[in-house]
């Protein structure tokens, strides 16, 4: 699900980022959507492939507690990477 | 753990390459480009959102060049991105592959190859188009 919203939502990011021009608004919400996905796509992913080397119990809920602190902090980084956009600034 | 590797990498091994047919091949690209777009990701994240904070420092300056607009006139950032553009496109493209095989599409043993080889067709040419447009397009400024 996330993968294919990816596909749509990347391909029109790397438009805008070359020739198309948006509202502050409409890219606030792309970016918004776009950082959402983008981490919780790729750090599933991640977890995923970790997972796949049977690292046990214990093991599964480190990564997964890790991965999801590690995906917490890039998205609010990102968020305030956006904050000017989102503001309308 | 060093005779689990044997297992898997030596003869009759699932990724040993003369094992390896194209479907294991864009099994395995498929995870390590992911992995390499996850980097990517937060890099990416962590380069756009240290303007705001305005930190200095050499880790900074180097996320500072890989900062939007997404083909910087920085030569090494430019190779990344293209190199991103390309792994961006395979990624995105066998993972509509393996959605649509999902879904009963090209199920079959030829018909898996034929999907592959027409959606990186289509990977090629969107990334071509991209480069072919949006490169002269931001090379002057």
């Amino acid at each position: 699900m996330t993968a294919v919203l990816l596909v749509v939502v990347l391909g029109v990011h790397l438009w805008l980022a070359n020739f198309g021009q948006a509202s502050a608004s409409l890219r606030a919400i792309l970016g918004v959507i776009l950082l959402g996905l983008a981490l919780f796509h790729g750090l599933n992913g991640v977890r995923t492939v970790i997972l796949d080397f049977n690292v046990g119990i214990q093991g599964r809920k480190f990564t997964t507690v890790m991965l999801l602190l590690l995906g917490a902090a890039s998205f609010l980084f990102g968020l305030h990477g956006l904050w000017p956009l989102i503001i309308g600034g | 753990m060093t005779r689990r590797i044997a297992q898997i990498f030596g003869r009759g091994g699932e990724l040993n390459p003369r094992n390896m047919r194209l479907g294991m091949w864009a099994w395995l690209v498929q995870r390590i480009s992911g992995l390499a777009l996850v980097l990517f990701v937060i890099a990416h994240v962590l380069a756009i959102s240290q303007a705001n904070l305005a930190l200095t420092g050499p880790l900074f300056t180097m996320f500072d060049g890989l900062r939007n607009p997404f083909w910087a006139v920085n030569r090494t950032v430019l190779v990344i991105d293209l190199l991103m553009l390309g792994i961006i496109a395979f990624h995105g493209m066998n993972g509509i592959r393996i959605v649509l095989f999902d879904v009963g599409v090209g199920v079959g043993l030829r018909s898996q190859k034929v999907v592959f080889y027409i959606l990186i067709a289509i990977g090629v040419v969107a990334s071509g188009l991209i480069i072919f447009y949006g490169l002269p397009l931001l090379g002057g400024t």
